[in-house]
């Protein structure tokens, strides 16, 4: 481990670790364009500079190529490395406009920083502004290439560690041009993480553009929740709307960067129809009245009709807490037991990919890019996880060989080994491998050779003749399996967690992945366990054994696909209540009245709830791991929406419009509280996890933030048995 | 835009290297020397032949500055504007040229004989100032010189 000093302080680093690098984590930031942790030094823009005094390496030199050895004496501070910054600062300011107050970098810029970090205040340049054309680049990241301070980190981000081949670097000397070969939509879904890496204003965020300044934001960490990844997130939001989304880091999950969808996918929380009122029969009403109608109804059901009468269903996206208040509030009143998924096989998928995770070969998605052999079953990681596809691509690039089973091959910015198995044929394949594996000793260690040069999301290669997979896993270290749960049955699911337990040995550490349904999924495997799945409890409906049906943030109106059988088995209901926060077609059904159309006329109640970004709320990712998110803002009418887009009104008002909506698990926990006549208003946040903990037997220390690397797998709490109840259709 | 029987000489050529992208300068090279300059239609075709994308073609041929994506003149003059040459009489070559042909850097004569493109250095240091045209290297150029070079250039 050397030791160093820099700027006279002692610090140790592991060995390979850049002076950039190593004075970071002395506390030093040392001035930087090129040089990023997730893309390495190039030593490019030479702003880096500093001087190294004493030891094996001397005089100015940049400190993000230069790997940090033992009794280096290091300077930033040295007036030789000031006045060199302030030179190279000074030279890459000569062809930049100086109109930073329409640019929308604006409190985000590196380059303003280090202008005034590195003391370039009056320019000396009278020539002429070397200028570009900007480009079209599509709807989500705006170009203004005379900003360009020449770093490459676009086109090292796009092309070396995504792999996508439509962006890139032209010219050369003055005239280098970072852009497309013409105007176009940009090809890579991860494109939005330009932005965050781009040092300046080139590559700016196109839908908040000209929407606020850093600083006028509302800014929360928070989780992404359009996969089961569960990526890390910074949210901004202004004048109740939400703005914009930039990648946290989470060393864990997502590393430095996010997906497109996870990016620019928050409109449904500004959706101009969301519902904001609670609504009886078509008509707004109160939010105690849609409460006590409700309770009201609910137990003359329960009364006449009895208890396994009033079913109940939340979805795999709403939180940790509404699925649990879902569930105690069924087993209070005695009711059915929730369920969480629309469909049988899905949630025996995911209930058999909970059970068979254990805390010996769970993997989190920052480890997928350790390995050294990657076999993927029945997942299109671009669909499904697209950081997945970015994860196992540094995993490549790093000389991991990677093994996708499925019957098509699949769009990914890697070069992989397609092995076009039938499904028929998956699970035999894979137990056939797991028999072998176990029977066999290891033999002398050689690692998956690198595949073959990698040459677009489009043209997999496909070495020839391929080797047997069993033998290349018996051969890695590191392998890890893969596994989808969305068109693979529970037997698949079975056969992978095999091959992972059994390819265990002294020499390998096989992880297993899989990939869920759902931003909760994993949640939802635990709240649903003892319920049914909304196409097992469709019948009963019918037959009129169902009379209530409560939806949580659950959308079956929509999801199931015999939409006529869905809207008439509903119609016989004498009672739909729907909670959501988004205009989901079960909220558009339950928001209008069928009174005239069928008669007894049933009750139809939706009850507005909040986003997690207006409320803390949690989700457990697809390795298990609680994350919770921190709210940005308060829920409300966006002032865009209240005004037209016009000035904000000039008059004062107390209360906020369009703020009628509660976080669904108060809802549910008030209904609890009606229904069995305890007060209500005392439940908080603290007292939902007080129970959660209780039921699951974790200790959680302090219930209002949970900390963010708590694993909840099957095996490490208590929870109802998570049998697969019914068989695979 | 690429003759059949050109076409399929490429697609052999490209056919016997194990990475078809290594023959993009050859291709870009044959093509140039038969159109002249390498035209958007052009670039992506050589970008369908190698298996580049025409970002990966164009970045290549715009950070070489002997591949031409705009049409020239019958013979490009190559400038050099080296170090050396500059300290030998850069200058003063590159207005008796402009002065001569009535066009600056980047411009092509009317009658289409000519083309002026300054080049990195050349490596004739020893003989500075330089100039290449048509992959030809001068040196120790004066006015008479260029002159006699010029005239003997249709
Ligand atoms: S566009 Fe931005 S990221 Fe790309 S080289 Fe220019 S300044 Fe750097
Ligand atoms: S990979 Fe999934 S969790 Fe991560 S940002 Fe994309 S959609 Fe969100
Ligand atoms: S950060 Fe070191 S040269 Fe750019």
């Amino acid at each position: 481990m050397p030791k160093l000093m820099i700027d006279d302080r002692k610090i140790e680093v592991a060995p390979g670790v850049k002076v950039i690098a190593a004075a970071e984590q002395a506390g030093i930031v040392i001035p930087r364009f090129c040089y990023h942790p997730a893309l390495g030094s190039v030593g490019a823009c030479r702003l880096c500079a500093v001087k190294f005094l004493d030891g094996p390496v001397r005089g100015l030199q940049m400190s993000c190529m230069v790997e940090a050895r033992d009794g280096m004496v290091i300077s930033s501070t040295d007036d030789e490395a000031v006045d060199f910054r302030r030179f190279v600062i000074e030279l890459l300011m000569r062809n930049h406009p100086h109109d930073c107050p329409v640019c929308d970098e604006g409190g985000y810029c590196l380059l303003q920083d280090e202008t005034i970090a590195g003391g370039h205040a009056m320019r000396r340049s009278m020539g002429k502004k070397r200028t570009h054309r900007d480009q079209y680049i599509g709807e989500l990241v705006q170009h203004e290439m005379n900003r360009c301070i020449q770093c490459y980190r676009c086109q090292r981000f796009y092309q070396d560690y995504c792999g996508y081949r439509d962006f890139g670097v032209m010219g050369s000397a003055s005239r280098v041009y970072f852009g497309r070969y013409a105007d176009g939509a940009l090809e890579n879904p991860f494109s939005g993480n330009l932005i965050d890496i781009c040092p300046t204003g080139v590559l700016t965020d196109k839908p908040a553009r000209f929407k606020g300044r850093r600083w006028d934001f509302q800014r929360a960490p928070s989780i992404c929740i359009h996969c089961s990844l569960g990526c890390s997130i910074t949210v901004n939001a202004r004048y109740r709307e939400l703005v914009r989304v930039e990648a946290r880091r989470n060393d864990d999950i997502n590393g430095h960067f996010i997906c497109d969808r996870g990016r620019y996918g928050f409109a449904f929380a500004n959706h101009p129809d969301r519902p904001r009122q609670a609504r009886i029969n078509g008509r707004d009403t109160s939010y105690e009245e849609a409460i006590q109608t409700t309770t009201q109804r609910l137990s003359e059901i329960a009364r006449t009709l009895g208890p396994d009468s009033i079913a109940c269903l939340s979805s795999s996206r709403a939180g940790v807490e509404t699925q649990m208040s879902l569930k105690f509030l069924t087993r209070s009143q005695g009711w059915r037991q929730p369920g969480c998924f629309v469909d049988r096989s899905e949630q025996n998928s995911v209930t058999a990919a909970v059970g068979r995770l254990t805390p010996e070969r769970v993997v989190s998605l920052g480890e997928i890019e350790k390995a050294d052999l990657i076999l993927v079953i029945g997942v299109d990681p671009i669909l499904e996880a697209p950081m997945l596809a970015l994860a196992m691509r540094q995993a490549q690039r790093a000389g991991a060989g990677i093994i996708i089973l499925n019957p098509q091959p699949v769009s990914v910015p890697f070069a992989y080994d397609h092995r076009p198995i039938s499904p028929d044929d998956l699970c035999s394949t894979l137990q056939k491998w797991t028999r072998s594996i176990s029977s066999q000793t290891r033999t002398e260690s050689h690692f998956v050779e690198k595949h073959e040069e990698y040459r677009g999301p489009e043209t997999p290669s496909v070495p020839c003749p391929l080797p047997p997979v069993d033998s290349l896993l018996q051969n890695s270290r590191r392998p890890m399996i893969v596994c989808g749960t969305n068109i693979v049955g529970t037997a698949i699911i079975h056969a992978a967690a095999d091959l992972a337990r059994d390819i265990h040995s002294d020499c390998r550490f096989p992880g297993l992945f899989y990939v869920l349904p759902g931003p909760n999924a994993f949640g939802a495997a635990f709240a649903s366990a003892g319920g049914k799945s909304f196409s097992d409890i469709l019948p009963d409906i019918e037959t009129g054994n169902i009379k209530a049906l409560i939806l949580v943030e659950a959308d079956p109106i929509f999801q199931f696909p015999d939409q006529e059988r869905v809207k008439n088995a509903v119609k016989q209901l004498d009672l739909l209540v729907v909670l959501d926060y988004v205009p989901s077609r079960s909220v558009g059904f339950a928001g209008q009245s069928l009174a005239e159309m069928v008669s007894p006329a049933p009750l139809h109640v939706v009850i507005p709830t909040l986003t997690h970004f207006e409320t803390q709320a949690s989700f457990i990712n697809q390795e298990g791991r609680l994350q919770q998110t921190t709210p940005v803002h308060v829920n409300g009418l966006p002032m865009s929406q209240l005004t037209g887009g016009k000035h904000p009104p000039r008059k004062f008002r107390s209360d906020v419009p369009g703020a009628g909506a509660r976080a669904a698990w108060q809802v549910l926990s008030e209904l609890e509280a009606v229904l069995s006549s305890t007060p209500a208003d005392s439940i908080t946040f603290a007292d939902i996890w007080y129970r959660i903990g209780l039921a699951w037997n974790i200790s959680v220390e302090n219930r209002t933030e949970i900390p963010g690397n708590l694993r909840i797998l099957s095996t490490t709490v208590e929870s109802e048995p998570m049998t697969e109840h019914y068989r695979d259709d | 835009m690429i003759p059949d029987d050109l076409k399929e000489t490429l697609q052999r050529q490209i056919a016997a290297t194990d990475h078809p992208r290594e023959q993009v300068m050859d291709v870009v090279f044959i093509l140039q020397d038969r159109f002249g300059y390498l035209s958007d239609p052009l670039l992506e075709e050589v970008a369908a032949l190698v298996g580049m994308t025409p970002l990966e073609v164009e970045e290549i041929a715009t950070f070489y500055e002997f591949i031409y994506r705009k049409p020239v003149g019958r013979h490009v003059i190559h400038v050099c504007d080296g170090v050396v040459c500059w300290m030998l009489e850069y200058q003063s070559v590159l207005d008796y040229l402009r002065s001569k042909l009535g066009i600056d850097y980047g411009q092509t004569t009317d009658d289409g004989r000519f083309t002026l493109l300054p080049t990195c250095c050349l490596g004739y240091c020893d003989r500075a100032p330089a100039m290449m045209i048509d992959r030809k290297i001068y040196g120790r150029l004066t006015p008479e010189r260029i002159d006699e070079i010029l005239g003997k250039l249709r």
